[in-house]
């Protein structure tokens, strides 16, 4: 029971208390304004843009865990699926409530049947794997060369996603902001698409295995060339340059490189079935240097004729000898 | 009249006081944050441009680009077309680009379509103009297929299970289904004959590389290489064919230079580039008249020049199936030489 319902205000009191309130609202929303600056803080001399999107490598994984899982076969969601039990689930890298980001190859409007993309069933794994682990969330972006909408939709990752329950990110404008990376001679000043990862706990990088015209291989490390905006091409020129500062950009909890059908010739395009070739490998890894140094193989070519893997190697982005971080080795077709 | 005043329990004057509490630490926090900007921000206010999407194409070259494209029945428009320049073909192909860029690109026009009545499948075209038939060569050439068959369309164009290449003139084409069937190999073909006819023809010249012999040529090895032709800076437009001999495989590559002296002076610069890679300059009396010959461990180059030609044989894997091709490029090019007193531009109709 209200205490007060029982005493009468009378008409003084309340033109006072309402002459109070007015003046108190009154006086707020002057203060506001008086305080309000449409032009928004000035620029100050030196201010450093954001220097990275962060480190998200699993930090507990149980000692002697494989970190890196190659599979064989022909069913990309079996080789997924084996290839993560052999991780130790995804739960190893996924916890409960985790908002995670998963970053395709989505750059051309080309359909999945050519290889130039991720391919769909693959996105479509391990969304769902990040769902049963327990995820809150889970995005799906990249900044496609092609124009963003047709090339979610042409691919299949924009059906793959909405099947699973991931949301698809686009890569509007305002998402972009400037990045300086730390030493790096080329990320600087760059908009990057930093809005994709606000409130983002894990990322995942989910890769196709592409010849590419400039930098003889477009895998994990390529892919993340994906995060930048702007007039990017300008670093065609320095193409090993650019992905070994992509690979201090981002610290990706897993790599997911797709090789079960690899683009062989004519890459990062492709266009015929000529170019493609059935090369039954997927590769789980933590590490993106590891995996690439899988998937040069798998491209018929050797770490020399991939110079920036060893440019990231020495960058401390991972280990292109990827035996050393002692690979399982599974067979899903026998 | 005297005031009355209410009576507050503590609960009640507790739980006041801890929100107000909060309030009061909320501002502190919103008063602290106001003056710690997202560095972000600040770098954007200084002036870095977020750039945007691939520039439009002006109207007029719009236009121009959509008039290609035919209208052919069960080809179901799914987009405009669009079209790229040199500055922006990079917003649509990535780096494959730079492949294009080398060999003169002009621009280039795409349309992709629905095809067929059920189970539609997606067909996309694309048209480059490379600026004249030789480029259009060197693009083709430079991505071919091994092993797909030649096809009757132009004189240079062959297909693959899913797509068709070819070249008319300064074009070159490529119409490119994501799945393979005779029932669509055969619309493709359709589509093909009937953007042909929007294409301006243009009188084809004997190529350069209808020099190079047939005998233990592939003929899908034919390339015309744009720019920096084995790695050389500037060794630019030419002719390769690989060959396959009794003595081993070799490749054999022809130029053809506007001044005798021009010609000269690219076989130095490669001379010089062999030296620097290590090769050694070896002797053998097989030899063509004035070729020189290099040796690296078990791979042997050889170069020649007479008049405007510049031609030779690269990374022989014996001496003797280097020896071989160079004497039947020499003779042959000594009969051209002496046919027509200069090559010919174009490269319609090379093997």
């Amino acid at each position: 029971m209200n205490r007060g319902t029982d005493q009468k205000v009378n008409r003084r009191d309340f033109l006072k208390r309402l002459g109070y309130a007015s003046a108190l609202a009154l006086g707020a929303c002057g203060l506001g304004l008086a305080l309000y600056d449409p032009r928004g803080p000035a620029p100050l001399d030196q201010t450093k843009a954001l220097t990275g999107l962060g480190d998200f490598t699993a930090k507990n994984l149980a000692p002697g865990q494989a970190k890196m899982a190659i599979v064989q076969g022909t069913d990309r969601t079996v080789m997924f699926e084996q290839g993560l039990k052999a991780l130790g689930g995804m739960t190893s890298f996924i916890q409960e409530g985790d908002r995670v980001l998963i970053k395709v190859n989505a750059a051309f409007a080309s359909p999945p049947s050519l290889g130039a993309t991720t391919h769909p069933e693959v996105l479509a794994a391990v969304a769902r794997a990040c769902f049963n682990a327990g995820a809150a969330q889970v995005l799906v972006t990249d900044n496609p060369i092609n124009d963003p909408d047709s090339c979610f939709a042409i691919t299949g990752l924009a059906a793959a996603a909405h099947h699973t329950g991931a949301r698809i990110i686009m890569p509007a404008a305002s998402l972009f902001s400037p990045v300086s990376l730390p030493g790096g001679k080329l990320i600087q000043n760059w908009p990057v698409l930093v809005g994709a990862f606000p409130g983002v706990t894990k990322v995942i990088v989910v890769s196709p295995v592409k010849d590419h015209q400039r930098a003889n291989a477009s895998m994990t490390l390529k892919n993340l060339y994906g995060f930048l905006g702007g007039r990017r091409n300008v670093f065609h020129q320095d193409i090993n340059g650019i992905i070994t500062e992509l690979s201090q950009l981002l610290r990706p909890t897993l790599c997911v490189l797709d090789g079960t059908v690899s683009m062989i010739t004519n890459g990062p395009t492709g266009g015929s079935l000529a170019d493609l070739k059935e090369t039954g490998t997927m590769v789980l890894s933590t590490d993106p240097v590891a995996a690439d140094a899988l998937g040069v193989e798998l491209l018929g070519r050797t770490l020399a004729d991939v110079p920036y893997l060893a440019m990231a190697q020495a960058a401390g982005a991972g280990q292109a000898d990827y035996r050393l971080l002692k690979p399982v080795r599974l067979n899903t077709t026998i | 009249m005297p005031r009355r005043k209410a009576k507050v329990g503590p609960i009640q004057k507790f739980c006041s006081y801890a929100i107000l509490a909060t309030l009061g630490l909320i501002f502190v926090w919103l008063l602290f944050q106001q003056f710690r900007f997202n560095p972000a921000v600040l770098a954007a206010l200084q002036g870095v441009q977020l750039k945007g999407r691939p520039q439009a194409a002006s109207g007029e070259s719009t236009a121009a680009a959509a008039a290609l494209f035919p209208e052919v029945p069960g080809f179901s428009p799914l987009a405009p077309v669009q079209s790229f320049g040199p500055d922006n073909l990079s917003d649509k192909i990535d780096g494959k680009a730079e492949l294009y860029l080398s060999a003169g690109f002009a621009r280039m026009s795409c349309r992709s379509f629905n095809v067929g009545d059920t189970d539609q499948a997606f067909v996309e075209v694309f048209v480059y103009d490379m600026g004249s038939a030789s480029n259009a060569y060197a693009v083709f050439s430079g991505q071919r297929r091994p092993g797909s068959p030649s096809i009757s369309l132009t004189a240079n164009a062959y297909a693959t299970p899913n797509a068709l290449f070819f070249t008319q003139g300064k074009f070159y084409v490529e119409i490119v289904a994501d799945r393979a069937s005779e029932a669509l190999a055969n619309s493709l073909q359709a589509y093909a004959k009937a953007l042909l006819a929007q294409i301006p023809s243009e009188p084809g010249a004997t190529g350069q590389a209808g020099l190079f012999p047939k005998e233990g040529l592939a003929p899908d090895t034919v390339r015309l290489s744009a720019a920096d032709t084995f790695g050389l800076e500037g060794f630019n437009n030419v002719f390769t064919g690989e060959y396959t001999l009794k003595d081993g495989t070799v490749t054999a590559f022809l130029a053809e230079r506007d001044t005798p002296e021009q010609a000269d002076g690219e076989a130095r610069k490669y001379r010089e580039f062999l030296t620097a890679n290590g090769y050694e300059k070896i002797q053998s009396p097989a030899a063509p008249a004035g070729a020189e010959i290099f040796k690296l461990d078990n791979s042997f180059e050889i170069i020649m020049v007479q008049g405007r030609t510049l031609a030779g044989v690269h990374d022989a894997s014996s001496l003797e199936a280097a020896l071989d091709l160079a004497a039947i490029l020499s003779s042959r090019f000594k009969v051209q030489n002496s046919k027509y007193g200069a090559g010919s531009d174009g490269a319609d109709g090379a093997p």
